[in-house]
């Protein structure tokens, strides 16, 4: 692939002149942070998305699919994050679907596509029952099967995306052995990941995309994780603390006995004991999809816990309206456009949200009127206050970069008087810049003495801010340390086994 | 803005060109039938126009406030119905003098409607159903409840079509002219909905969850008590239209009575994309449309009907037409940008 250029309209440069070579035979890794154009890149391959320039050139002669079914006609098959099969068919009636083999007249030869698929599992050496229902088997054997449904339309090029993303630590060795399998049969393999062990395990050269742009192509052999990461995030990966010593306060925020089970009857939180005393900033560590989500869902009230209690300043926030919580947790989303903001609404709309409840000063008339004049004054000190580029508070919150949502939404939640600030993932897809921004933030808090959990995948981040360090692995938090005593090879290994290590 | 009522304004033009191709398949003047449409419905007959926007509006306006704030109620055809139900029942057994009986048969309607669109609130709330169904299934039982009781209970006796005896002349929506106060009351309905979607904070509330419904939960809305005041005060904006078309029609409930302008509302409310102002104002265009089509059958002898084709035109391209030029315009700004990347 050559100059491969795509923009996202209106303004989104997902790919800015990418040129990369594939090997036959190779697995070929494609490193970089969430937004780096990773996914477009490979969707692009696929066929399903269109490029606005650049060309690919397979085996020396030009392609350019228009469908994944061209793709996969020209040898080129893709598994995608999400499995996509029909869970109440089998998992031969998935794998043929599409291409079944038929009989006189026009029926589906059931022996004979039993037999081709049966015959595709043993020539891999999968372990899996064609008879078996797709929602009988575990995800890691549905995984299988979509690499099975590819193969079986005789695709030698296959690309995964995060392919360990859905997949339990025990699960991914096992994978691991059969793409490394793959490839010894001569199929080409690309693999879209951005954990750093795990792709210096598998593959055999390694390409690192940043923001849209291509950055270079080496050797697995030769590559450390402290160079790709340096490659990822395009500077010296440091772990400077921004913190100054300071004593902390007064118990704000304790969590005792929480326990969550999901509508499907799965163990999501257990045993969730933590404490947050004001001045202080306590980070949870863990893979992404270990409990962090619920554990945020429980604290804000979007579901109920079976067992055990929350308390913020001395009063028990467990089962209170969202309305009274927002008294006491101010919350910083990961998710801007779905949790944080109201995108289509004005900057003005988004800046005054839980403030038109709690504060007196933008409501008349017992509450039921609302004062625009100070909604629009309050979003110019939001503005000065947190050095916000933008027009006016007129114009759609959308129409502001990510950095500067960000800064709105840390203005309208840092400006509420709540003792507590639950902080998720406060930094995801912004730039080196904006980060830096949000990190002096934060840490003024802490001066100010509010208490902060930070819950975060990025270590860097846990390491200059947090003052104790939890780790959580499968909904339980299995280490409580001072930042200082422990080292990123400690919670690393306590992130990815759950336990000590143990020499 | 402006690129709003550009869009607005081609998508009705392109609706009359189609229209007009439509009058000259059929060996019809066009340009006579404009002429004559707007003539009519602009002209001499603007009175009427200004009377027949009433329920038009108010139904638009129950559809806008619902489509804005979330709540999918496509109830309006019921709620007018029983709203209107209500002002006759009101008006055939109460005695009151014309300052008072007006108000309360409004009333009356107001409840009516609310209680019709009410129950699709209390279904939601207690079984999850969603409103988007129960409301639909709600207007045919609505038009069957209403069938029953003007042709049994409220029967007028010896009439050869299901309707009920008129109702007490002091509940007659009073007229100047030919213009009807059911104008005025729905200029007072539309004031007050402006204010309350643009100025009070139950309407900011509504507008926001209606765009992101968790992010307001975040933000402390009570969205589930939210969701009940809005279904009832749609219903009720519905029912008020129902009260207003008996109290300044025909006075009483005669059977198909008002049945499309609820349809035509949700129309509207769909063409004016959830906008308090534009609903007023598409309002009032179809009412001239609706008008002028009387005035185009009888001078240039093109069908009344074109108009309901030439209405679901401009529909559908100005709803087409609004994700087509968005589309188009953010495609420009990707060419822009490319262009910048090459240099």
């Amino acid at each position: 692939m050559t100059e491969m250029v795509k923009i996202f309209p209106p303004s989104l440069v997902a790919l800015d002149h990418v040129s990369v070579t594939f090997r036959e035979g190779e697995i070929h890794a494609i490193v970089g942070e969430n937004g780096a154009g990773k996914s477009t890149l490979m969707k692009i391959l696929y066929g399903m998305q269109p490029a606005d320039s650049g060309d690919i050139l397979l085996k020396g002669k030009p392609a350019r699919f228009t469908d994944p079914g061209e793709a996969i006609a020209n040898g080129i098959g893709m598994v995608h994050q999400e499995i996509l099969l029909i869970p109440e068919y089998t998992i031969w009636q998935n794998v043929v679907l599409g291409l079944e083999p038929v009989k006189f007249p026009n029926r589906l030869d059931v022996k004979k596509a039993r037999q081709q698929v049966r015959a595709k599992i043993d020539e891999f050496h999968f372990n899996l029952d064609p008879d078996a229902k797709v929602e009988d088997i575990s995800v890691a054997a549905r995984q299988k099967v979509e690499i099975l449904k590819l193969l079986f339309r005789n695709v030698s090029v296959l690309i995964m995306d995060e392919p360990t993303s859905v997949l339990t630590p025990q699960e991914i060795p096992q994978l691991f052995s059969e793409l490394k399998r793959l490839r010894d049969n001569g199929h080409t393999i690309l693999f879209i990941s951005h954990h750093l062990d795990e792709v210096l395990e598998l593959s055999d050269r390694i390409t690192v995309l940043r923001k849209g742009k291509f950055i270079g192509t080496l050797d697995a052999a030769k590559a450390t994780k402290a160079n790709l990461a340096q490659m990822m995030v395009g500077r010296e990966v440091i772990f400077e603390s921004l913190r100054l010593p300071q004593q902390p306060g007064n118990l704000v925020f304790e969590i005792t006995d929480l326990k969550y089970t999901d509508s499907d009857k799965r163990l999501k939180l257990s045993d969730i004991n933590l404490k947050v005393h004001s001045g202080e900033i306590v980070g949870i560590a863990g893979v992404e999809g270990n409990g962090q989500l619920e554990l945020v869902n429980a604290i804000m009230g979007l579901v109920e816990p079976q067992t055990g209690s929350i308390r913020c300043s001395d009063v028990d926030i467990t089962r209170l309206p969202i309305l009274e919580k927002r008294r006491k947790v101010a919350f910083v989303s990961q998710d801007r456009a779905n949790m944080g903001a109201c995108t289509p609404a004005k900057i003005t709309e988004n800046v005054i949200m839980t403030h038109h409840r709690l504060g007196k000063r933008f409501t008349r008339a017992a509450g039921t009127v609302l004062d625009y004049r100070q909604a629009v004054a309050f979003t110019g000190e939001v503005r000065q206050m947190f050095d916000v580029q933008m027009t006016n508070g007129e114009a759609p919150f959308k129409s502001l970069s990510g950095g500067n949502q960000q800064k709105i939404i840390l203005g309208r939640e840092l400006l509420l008087t709540a003792p507590f600030i639950l902080l998720d993932q406060p930094t995801r897809g912004l730039d080196v810049g904006s980060i830096e921004y949000v990190h002096r933030q934060i840490i003024a808090m802490r001066s100010s003495m509010r208490g902060m959990l930070l819950i975060s995948a990025d270590l860097e981040e846990l390491f200059r801010l947090s003052d104790r360090l939890l780790v959580m692995h499968r909904g339980r938090i299995v280490a409580d340390l001072r930042t200082e005593s422990t080292n990123i090879n400690e919670i690393g290994y306590l992130m990815l086994e759950g336990k000590a290590y143990e020499a | 803005m402006k690129r709003k009522i550009l869009i607005n304004l081609i998508g009705i033009l392109l609706a009359f060109l189609i229209g007009a191709i439509v009058m000259l398949i059929q060996g019809k003047d066009p340009i006579l039938a404009y002429a004559s449409l707007f003539e009519y419905s602009l002209g001499k007959k603007f009175v009427y126009t200004l009377n027949k926007s009433v329920p038009l509006v108010l139904t638009g306006l129950s559809a806008t406030v619902a489509f804005a704030s979330g709540p999918v109620n496509l109830g309006q055809p019921g709620q007018l119905l029983i709203g209107a139900l209500f002002a006759v029942i009101g008006g055939l057994y109460l005695k009151l003098p014309p300052f008072l009986m007006i108000p309360a048969l409004l009333l009356l309607a107001m409840i009516g409607g609310a209680l019709w669109s009410g129950i699709a609130a209390l279904c939601k709330h207690f079984f999850r159903m969603s409103e988007f169904i129960t409301t639909l299934m709600l207007n045919m039982i609505a038009d069957f409840l209403t069938l029953w009781a003007i042709s049994y209970p409220l029967f007028e006796k010896d009439a050869n079509h299901p309707q009920t005896p008129p109702i007490a002349t002091a509940a007659w929506m009073p007229e100047w002219g030919n213009l009807s106060s059911s104008v005025l009351v729905m200029v007072i309905a539309f004031g007050i909905i402006w204010w309350v979607m643009n100025r009070t904070t139950a309407g900011y509330e509504w507008r926001i969850s209606g765009q992101n419904s968790l992010f307001s939960r975040l933000g402390g809305v009570n969205v589930s008590k939210n969701y009940v005041l809005v279904m009832l005060l749609t219903g009720a904006l519905a029912g008020l239209a129902g009260g207003l078309v008996l109290m300044a029609g025909p006075h009483r409930f005669i059977k198909d009575m008002g049945a499309n302008y609820a349809w035509d509302g949700i129309m509207i409310a769909m063409v004016a994309n959830s906008g308090v102002f534009l609903t007023l104002i598409f309002g009032l265009f179809f009412a001239v449309l609706q008008t002028g089509a009387t005035g185009m059958q009888l001078t240039a002898l093109v069908p009344r009907e074109l108009i309901q084709v030439l209405q679901a035109v401009i529909v559908l391209i100005v709803v087409a037409g609004r994700g087509y030029f968005e589309t188009l315009f953010a495609r420009r700004e990707a060419r822009r940008k490319m262009k910048g990347l090459a240099k």
